[in-house]
Parts: C-alpha cells; sequence; structure tokens
C-alpha cells in the first residue's frame, strides 16, 4: 500500500467541495490542504515479534541464494490510497477517500498497464452521527457514500476517532482494490505476479502459484531470539529458512526474509523484505527450500533500477514504484 | 486522408504552457517523429462551428526518466555501465517535442493551441501546413518542386510558389552551406532541372544564366550523370525529368594567346556548344569604373574617361589644332592607344600642359591605366572590338547560360559580372531580351558581396539586382559558405533561402538566433542531399530531400573529358570557323594562314567571328593582308655620259 501525497487538493475534491458550499453554505469546508489523512494518521499497531513455525529445517538459518537472479516477474501489482477530510458537518468529519490499483505488466522490459486499473473515490461518513437533512445532503452530491458507523461503539465518538475509522475503511478499499486485480490476473494469467505486501488477504491469491507478495514493513517480525539475530545478520544475496506465517483471518502462506542490500551503515532491516507465496501442499513441502531460491532470485533480480527518489528505495522494486508513478499520475 | 492513430498527445503545464506560436507533444519511444517532422493535432473543442486543427513543425525534442539525479543510476547498477543492460526493467523514458505552428484553422482568433490528439501530417496535411494548398490548385498552379519531405511514412513533395521563387511577389534564393559536400551546387542544378519542368506556361518563359566561377562544377550540365534508384524515385515524385540540361551555351574567354578557350570544358568532343567571349574597347570602357581602383582615378581622370567614352571612341575625331590633318575613329585599344600617342607627342612638341582642359599628366595616366586593361584581362579583352558576346536579344527559353569565369583574374571575373548583368538589365527593362525571366546564379557570394570591406561596382550591382531585380524578371540564385558574411541586404532580399550542412560556428552567429537547438543541431549534421527551406509561405523552416542531379559532376567530368592540349592556331581558327562554315579543313586553314603571322591571322579570325558572313572563306581570306609576290626588278640601262668636246667646257 502507498500513500499517494499530494501538495495540494486535487480539482476533484474541490469540485465536491464547491458542491457542497453550494448546497449547504453553513458546512465548515477545509480548504487550506492540510496533509492526507494517512500521514497524520499513526500507525497504532504495536511493533512485536511473533514466533514461526518452521517449513525448511528444523533451526531458522541464513541460506546463500544460490545462482544468477533471474527476471521472472510478468507484472507488479501495487494500490494506493489517500484520505482527506473535505468538512465538518456538525463536527463529524466528511473523508474523501481515493483508492486505485493497477498491474504494470513487463515486455521487453519496458512496463504497460495490464487491463483497466481500478480508481475509486468515495465519501466516508459516520451516518449514524448525522442528522438526516445532512445525510440526504450528501447524498446528493453524487458520490457514493461508504458508512463508517462503528457497529459496537457510539457514534458520537471524538471526531478523530471517526477520522481513524475513515481511514480504515479506506484502506478496506484498497486492499479490495488489490485483491480484486491479483484475483484476475490469477483466473487469466500464469507468469508471476510481484504484489507489494501480504498475499495471505485472499484465499484464491494465497494458494496460487503464480503470486509473490513481498512485504517492506517489518513492524511483525516472525523470529524470536537467535533466529531474530540470524535475519539481521543475513548479508545481501542471502535469505532465511522458509516458516509458516498463520493468522486467524488469513490464509497460511509460506515466507523467509531476504537481503537484497547490503546493510552495512543502516538499520537491521534496511534492505530487507520478506518473501510471502502459498503454502505448498503436503508432497511439496520437502521442495520449500528449491522454490523460495528459485522466488528469491526473481526478486533479487528486481533490485536494478534503483526505486528512488522514493525513501523506501532499499527496499522497494522499481516495478511497484512504476505502479505508484503511475497512480500518481491518474488519480 | 488522415493517419488513423495518434503518435502523440499534446501536453501543457504551468511552467511549459502552450502558445499560439508553440506547444508541446509527447510520443511512444518507437514513434517516427524527429527534429522537422510535421504533425496535425486535432482539437476537442470547435470554435465559430469547426474544430480548432493545428500544423506544427517539430523544433526541439526533450528525453528524461524518473531519476532525480544520475548518482542514483551509478548507484543502482554499481558504478557500472555493463550492469545497466542487465537490469530487469528499463526505467520509464519520456520523448517530448516542442513544435513550432505552421498554421491553424480556423485562422481566426488565434488562441492556444489546444489539448487534443497528435498525428503524423500526411501529404495532403502538408499542403494545408505550408499554404502550399494556395498555389497548387488546378488550373492557377505556381509550385515548383524544391525536393520531398520525408518523416515516418509520408513522402510528399514540398513545392515553392513561382512568384514567390522568380517573382513578382518576391523573388530570388540564397543558398548556404559548408563547401565540399556538393550541396550547393547540385541544388541549384536540380532547381534549376524543376523550374525548367514546372515554370507555369502562362508565366512566360525563363532561361538561366550561369557564373561558372572554380573548377569544373557548371561545365557539363548537358551531360549526363549517375543516379541511384532513390534518386529516381525523388525524380518521379517531384515530376522532373531525371535528365541533364537539354539547351545549354558555354562561353568563355580566351587564354591571354587568343588561340584556347579558357574553360575546363575545352575538350574537342564538346565544344559544339562553347562559345567565345571576348570584348573590344567600347564594351569594357563603359564599366570601367569596375576595372579601374577608385583610389587611382579621381575627378579629373574619371572627366577625361568620360571624354573619350562620349567623344572618341567609335566617333570621328579630329582636332586640327593640335592634331592637324588627322582623322580618327578609335574602335580598338590599339586605336586608342595610337590617339593617346598622338595627342600626348603633340603636346611635347607644342609644349603644352593641357589638353582641352585636361592635364598632360591625367591623359598620361588614363592612358596607363585604360591600356593595361587589355593587358590585365588578356583573353577577354580585345584589341580588335567586341568579337563574342551572349546572343542578348534571342535568349532561348529553357536555356542554361554559363559563362567560364573560373581561370579569369579577379578583375576580369567583375567586369563579366557587371557587364553581363547590366545587359541582361537593360534588355529586360526594354523586354527585348528574347526571355521574360532570367535566373543568374552566382557562386561564392562571400567573396563578390561581402557584408564588410570595401564598396565594390560588383557588390552595388548584386545589391541592385536583389532589390529591384524581380520587377524585371531578373532573379538572383546566390550561394556561399558563409551567410553572415554576406551582405545583409543581398541575403535578405532573397525571398527563398536553403541551407545544407553547416559550420557550428557560423551557426553560432547571430543570423541564427531564430533557430532552436535542435535545428542548428539537426543542420550541423545535414546528409548530402538535405536541404533546410525557408519560403514566404513557410511559417516555419522545413526540411526536405532533394536527388543528386542528373547531371556529369564536375569532377567526372574532367576525368572523362580532359582538358585540350593547347593547340594550334590553324586548329584554333578552325574550331572557331567551323560553326560558321562546316566545309572548312583544318588543310585548308594552314594552306590559307602559312604565310602570314599569329596576330594577323588572329586579327582576321576575330573580325569573320564579328562579321559572320555569308562566304566565310572567302572573307577571312579577304582580312588577311595580301603578300605581294617579288618581282625582278631589272636595271635600268644606264645613259652613257656624253663625253665633252675639248673645246666647248658647257657641252654646247
Amino acid at each position: 500500500m502507498t500513500v499517494v501525497l499530494r501538495a495540494a487538493m486535487d480539482q476533484g475534491l474541490v469540485a465536491l467541495q464547491r458542491q457542497l458550499r453550494t448546497l449547504a453554505p453553513d458546512i465548515a469546508l477545509i480548504t487550506d490542504g492540510e496533509h492526507a489523512l494517512e500521514r497524520t494518521t499513526p500507525d497504532t499497531r504495536p511493533p512485536r515479534l511473533v514466533r514461526a513455525e518452521l517449513a525448511e529445517g528444523h533451526a531458522l538459518q541464513a541460506r546463500p541464494v544460490p545462482g544468477d537472479p533471474v527476471a521472472a516477474f510478468a507484472a507488479f501489482l501495487d494500490g494506493t490510497q489517500t484520505s482527506r477530510v473535505v468538512a465538518y458537518v456538525d463536527g463529524t468529519p466528511i473523508v474523501h477517500g481515493t483508492v486505485a490499483a493497477v498491474v504494470r505488466s513487463r515486455r521487453n522490459r519496458r512496463l504497460t498497464t495490464w487491463r483497466q486499473p481500478i480508481v475509486q473515490r468515495r465519501l466516508y461518513v459516520c451516518l449514524r452521527a448525522l442528522k438526516p437533512e445532512r445525510r440526504r445532503l450528501l447524498e446528493a452530491l453524487g458520490i457514493r457514500l461508504v458508512d463508517t458507523t462503528p457497529t459496537s461503539e457510539d457514534p458520537a465518538a471524538h471526531p478523530y476517532i471517526l477520522q481513524n475509522d475513515a481511514v480504515h475503511r479506506v484502506q478496506e478499499d484498497r486492499e479490495e482494490a488489490e485483491r480484486k486485480l491479483a484475483e484476475q490476473w490469477c483466473t487469466n494469467e500464469r507468469d508471476p505476479l510481484f504484489i507489494d505486501g501480504s498475499i495471505s488477504g485472499s484465499d484464491k491469491i494465497a494458494v496460487s502459484a503464480c503470486t509473490v507478495g513481498v512485504v517492506k514493513s517489518h513492524r511483525t517480525l516472525y523470529a524470536e531470539g537467535d533466529a531474530l539475530q540470524t535475519i539481521f545478520s543475513l548479508r545481501r544475496g542471502e535469505r532465511s529458512s522458509v516458516f509458516r506465517v498463520t493468522s486467524p483471518k488469513r490464509v497460511p502462506v509460506a515466507s523467509w526474509y531476504l537481503r537484497l542490500r547490503d546493510s552495512l551503515g543502516h538499520d537491521p532491516m534496511w534492505g530487507l523484505v520478506r518473501v510471502e507465496i502459498a503454502y505448498p501442499t503436503r508432497n511439496d513441502l520437502d521442495a520449500i527450500g528449491a522454490r523460495a531460491d528459485e522466488v528469491s532470485l526473481w526478486t533479487l533480480a528486481e533490485v536494478s533500477p534503483l526505486a528512488l527518489p522514493d525513501a523506501r528505495w532499499d527496499k522497494m522494486v522499481y516495478g511497484i514504484h512504476d505502479c505508484e508513478e503511475f497512480l500518481h499520475a491518474v488519480t | 486522408m488522415t493517419t488513423i492513430t495518434p503518435l502523440g498527445r499534446v501536453v501543457a503545464t504551468e511552467r511549459r504552457p502552450n502558445t499560439p506560436h508553440e506547444f508541446h507533444f509527447w510520443t511512444s519511444l518507437d514513434s517516427p517523429v524527429g527534429v522537422g517532422t510535421i504533425v496535425r493535432v486535432e482539437g476537442k473543442y470547435t470554435i465559430n462551428g469547426t474544430i480548432t486543427r493545428v500544423y506544427g513543425v517539430v523544433v526541439e525534442g526533450f528525453s528524461y526518466s524518473d531519476l532525480q539525479s544520475p548518482l542514483h543510476d551509478v548507484l543502482g547498477h554499481d558504478g557500472s555501465p555493463s550492469a545497466a543492460s542487465l537490469a530487469s526493467t528499463e526505467r520509464a523514458e519520456i520523448r517530448l517535442y516542442t513544435a513550432a505552428v505552421l498554421r491553424q484553422l480556423p485562422d481566426e482568433p488565434l488562441q492556444p493551441v489546444p489539448l487534443g490528439d497528435v498525428y503524423l501530417a500526411d501529404d495532403a496535411d502538408i499542403a494545408v501546413a505550408l499554404r502550399m494548398d494556395s498555389y497548387l490548385a488546378e488550373g492557377a498552379r505556381t509550385g515548383i518542386p524544391i525536393g520531398v519531405y520525408h518523416a515516418g511514412g509520408t513522402d510528399a513533395p514540398i513545392y515553392l510558389d513561382a512568384d514567390f521563387l522568380i517573382g513578382p511577389e518576391a523573388a530570388h534564393l540564397n543558398i548556404t552551406g559548408v563547401s565540399g559536400l556538393a550541396t550547393k551546387t547540385s541544388a541549384i542544378e536540380w532547381i534549376l532541372s524543376s523550374i525548367f519542368a514546372h515554370f507555369p506556361e502562362q508565366k512566360g518563359s525563363v532561361a538561366a544564366l550561369c557564373f561558372n566561377v572554380k573548377g569544373p562544377d557548371l561545365c557539363f550540365l548537358d551531360e549526363p550523370g549517375a543516379i541511384d534508384d532513390r534518386d529516381r524515385a525523388l525524380y518521379e515524385k517531384c515530376g522532373v525529368p531525371a535528365a541533364p540540361f537539354e539547351n545549354v551555351q558555354y562561353y568563355a574567354p580566351y587564354k591571354s594567346d587568343g588561340i584556347s578557350l579558357n574553360t575546363l570544358r575545352s575538350n574537342d568532343a564538346l565544344l559544339h556548344n562553347v562559345n567565345a567571349l571576348t570584348w573590344g574597347l567600347r564594351e569594357v570602357l563603359q564599366y570601367a569604373e569596375v576595372l579601374l581602383n577608385k583610389d587611382d582615378v579621381d575627378a579629373k581622370a574619371d572627366a577625361l574617361i568620360d571624354f573619350i567614352r562620349e567623344r572618341i571612341v567609335d566617333r570621328d575625331f579630329s582636332d586640327e589644332l593640335v592634331l592637324p590633318g588627322k582623322r580618327y575613329r578609335v574602335r580598338s585599344f590599339a586605336d586608342l592607344e595610337q590617339w593617346f600617342k598622338d595627342v600626348l607627342v603633340a603636346l611635347e612638341h607644342r609644349g603644352n600642359e593641357s589638353w582641352r582642359t585636361h592635364h598632360v599628366a591625367t591623359i598620361r595616366k588614363v592612358r596607363n591605366r585604360l591600356s593595361n586593361i587589355s593587358t590585365r584581362c588578356a583573353g577577354l579583352v580585345t584589341d580588335d572590338g567586341n568579337v563574342g558576346d551572349l546572343p542578348f536579344g534571342s535568349f532561348q527559353d529553357r536555356t542554361v547560360y554559363v559563362i567560364d569565369v573560373a581561370s579569369l583574374e579577379e578583375d576580369a571575373q567583375d567586369l563579366v559580372f557587371a557587364r553581363i548583368v547590366t545587359k541582361l538589365r537593360e534588355h529586360l527593362e526594354k523586354r527585348d531580351l528574347g526571355v521574360k525571366h532570367v535566373i543568374v546564379f552566382v557562386d561564392e557570394l562571400n567573396k563578390y558581396a561581402p557584408g564588410d570591406g570595401q564598396d565594390t561596382y560588383v557588390r552595388k550591382m548584386l545589391l541592385d539586382l536583389a532589390e529591384r531585380g524581380r520587377y524585371l524578371g531578373l532573379v538572383l540564385f546566390s550561394a556561399q559558405q558563409f551567410r553572415s558574411q554576406v551582405h545583409r541586404r543581398v541575403v535578405g532580399n532573397s525571398g527563398t533561402a536553403l541551407y545544407g550542412r553547416m559550420d557550428a560556428d557560423e551557426l553560432a552567429t547571430p543570423g541564427y538566433s531564430v533557430l532552436s537547438p535542435a535545428v542548428k543541431t539537426k543542420l550541423a549534421t545535414l546528409e548530402k542531399g538535405q536541404l533546410m527551406v525557408r519560403h514566404p509561405h513557410f511559417t516555419q523552416p522545413i526540411f526536405v530531400r532533394f536527388p543528386r542531379p542528373a547531371i556529369m559532376r564536375g569532377r567526372d567530368g574532367a576525368e572523362r573529358y580532359p582538358q585540350a592540349q593547347d593547340i594550334t592556331l590553324a586548329t584554333a581558327v578552325l574550331r572557331s570557323l567551323r560553326p560558321l562554315d562546316s566545309t572548312i579543313t583544318l588543310n585548308w586553314v594552314q594552306d590559307v594562314i602559312e604565310i602570314h603571322d599569329d596576330d594577323a591571322v588572329i586579327r582576321a579570325r576575330n573580325a569573320t567571328l564579328l562579321e559572320r558572313p555569308a562566304d566565310v572563306k572567302r572573307f577571312f581570306k579577304s582580312q588577311l593582308a595580301p603578300i605581294v609576290p617579288p618581282k625582278a626588278v631589272s636595271r635600268p640601262m644606264a645613259t652613257p655620259i656624253r663625253s665633252a668636246p675639248g673645246d666647248d667646257p658647257y657641252g654646247f
């Protein structure tokens, strides 16, 4: 996921605000072009260490990836989201969210858009907190409304809580858009698809042989103790042993850490990604190491060209950077 | 027909907005667009009921990627350029072009170029974009093909408007480019072929007069040269016959010996259309100021020259006071020399210091300078008067007249330019030249009309030609290596300008500041056969390709037809008289001239050429002074002296 940050509010947002001003001049519009909510909303998830079940060997080890990198990914998938408060209606934030996702396929070393990208613009509002006439007013704007009213909590919550809820709903929509495109790919294509982020959110994607998820953020590290030191000390071109990542709401996947760039002089997670692929069947479990090597070589092939000027260039591959640039242009 | 698929899209940003005269568009990486490509923009909105359509020519190109710093690329490939080719993905790259507007439809209101799809211009688009549609209409067609515009799949002939090339709306053509690429001369030859093929009948007749000022470049215009299939295709596209000129006449002065023609086209096989160009005193005296140094000839000398021109030359002259009993009719340098001699001797005898207000020193000075002309212009100027000249009054349509002055001294070249152009102007003013339009081609304009330096007669003449010639039908086609060094009024009056490959130093001069860096770069790297064209109808310069002339190149001609060795007097006479009487043989000439000295024979030849009599043999013989056969003189019988009687001392 990527947050698209703009220096100024886009024209779609301004047009929406003009409509609002016409319909209800008393509404307090936010017109100062403040930052996207994704930037101001802190990630409240605590960093944590999770012990993972090994799928390869008996202890988590550093393993050099044998062979030369191979450019095997046929396409890259990424999504973006951006949320802004356009107005406060009776103290309730009205959040405009834009989500987008795209698959950029690679032919002759050049990236082009695969099928239609998804771009959605919606208003995220806690409808229960609004008076009926205000709801009707928002419905008259002609943009789809998403009710962010929490099912179990009092709707008359702090506006910041309502903003956070809205941002999370935008995030869900963005993940849904990404999932939709990934499933289309799995249905129609057989070549490997590089997905920015985890693949475990979808039953179909998580078990597909053609999807590879690459996770750049490490708020959750799947290792403890010596295993953690092993991951931190991975050198460039080395991977960890494969382990199984499970979650109550997600599909189990096979995963391993891979060092894309030498972290000397940087923090231990610099150039470190976690790769996810479908968890093998019992019969194929013995071959998981070879499969991890193969996918690691594919991933290592993407270290060039650099994704600069993106600040996450140490972990981001150029194909994903290209997806973001594309979505930046169309949203 | 329009190209269906757009090849680009117009873009505009606040930093780089579109204007009524310029716009920007991007294309795919593999598009055939380049500097000089003509494109069409289809607008999306109507103005006064018409969808806007804009034509432009690409004048600048940009390419960049999403890199913010070159260092990022270095880091990305570990400082190894070879590693870049191994990268799995190529960086996003843009091709962004800037185009100068050629034409907007509708013309009014003139607005900034709208955002829209960009298409490669096809033949019909190019005709509209360059406003050629106005002079390519059936029934009023005045288009002269200058070459073929090539871009993508488009091969469109580009036409100049004869009204703006030959007159009367505008006129003159100037071509510039570095030497040695055979572009300037080849382009002129090609354009003359094109004019001869396409000049509209209703506009009258046209001839060309070319001054060959160096080498054999123009010496084989009537000989076929080698061209390839690509050239043939260009000829076909332009509708110009791929053939040498049908009618060419060459004129060259004699060498100083007065026998051989001073031209590289002296091979026997090519002499059928080579004519002698020799002038006498009358012709030269009219243009004395061309040859005489202004510092040398002051007002007093000038007055005497005027007196000689008006009162002496070709007039019966006598002066009973100073030259009692003498009658003069000065027709040649020899006559003039005799006249000077007599005047000066008479003044010496009489002890006079002046004659008819002209001081004796001035007379001596003018005598010296005028007598010197026949020496400095030997071969061109003869003592015998005008012998060979251009056919003023009977110029032929679609004929090229080449004046070969390549081997003449600079003064003599100036004299040739001055007299011929002046005569052309006089005849065109009187409408009795024989053709309605004459194109005069002058190469090395840097030399003849420089932007700085002393004002010369030739430069003044070229300026006059450039500024007023078009009203008369006298058109200047000129060429030079450095346009910036030619007089601004000469090149400025050229309605049409052509540019071949240019020198970078020349492109750095202010005259080229209107061109974009990309256009300058293209000019500096043009191939043979490519030109940039500026024409009054074209709002921007256009690049075209023209075929090699179907004419033998000078170098090839010089090899195939080597210059004749110096010939004998008899052969020279034969060559001169043969065109007048084909029955003349070398033996006959040798028999006739055998006993005469060379000067007498040359005088007789010149007189015959001047008279062009019906009976050439008889006339020629009559010009040679009869040799009286020696007679034995019998000694008269001496009358004996009578002896005197002894007684008569007186003899009675």
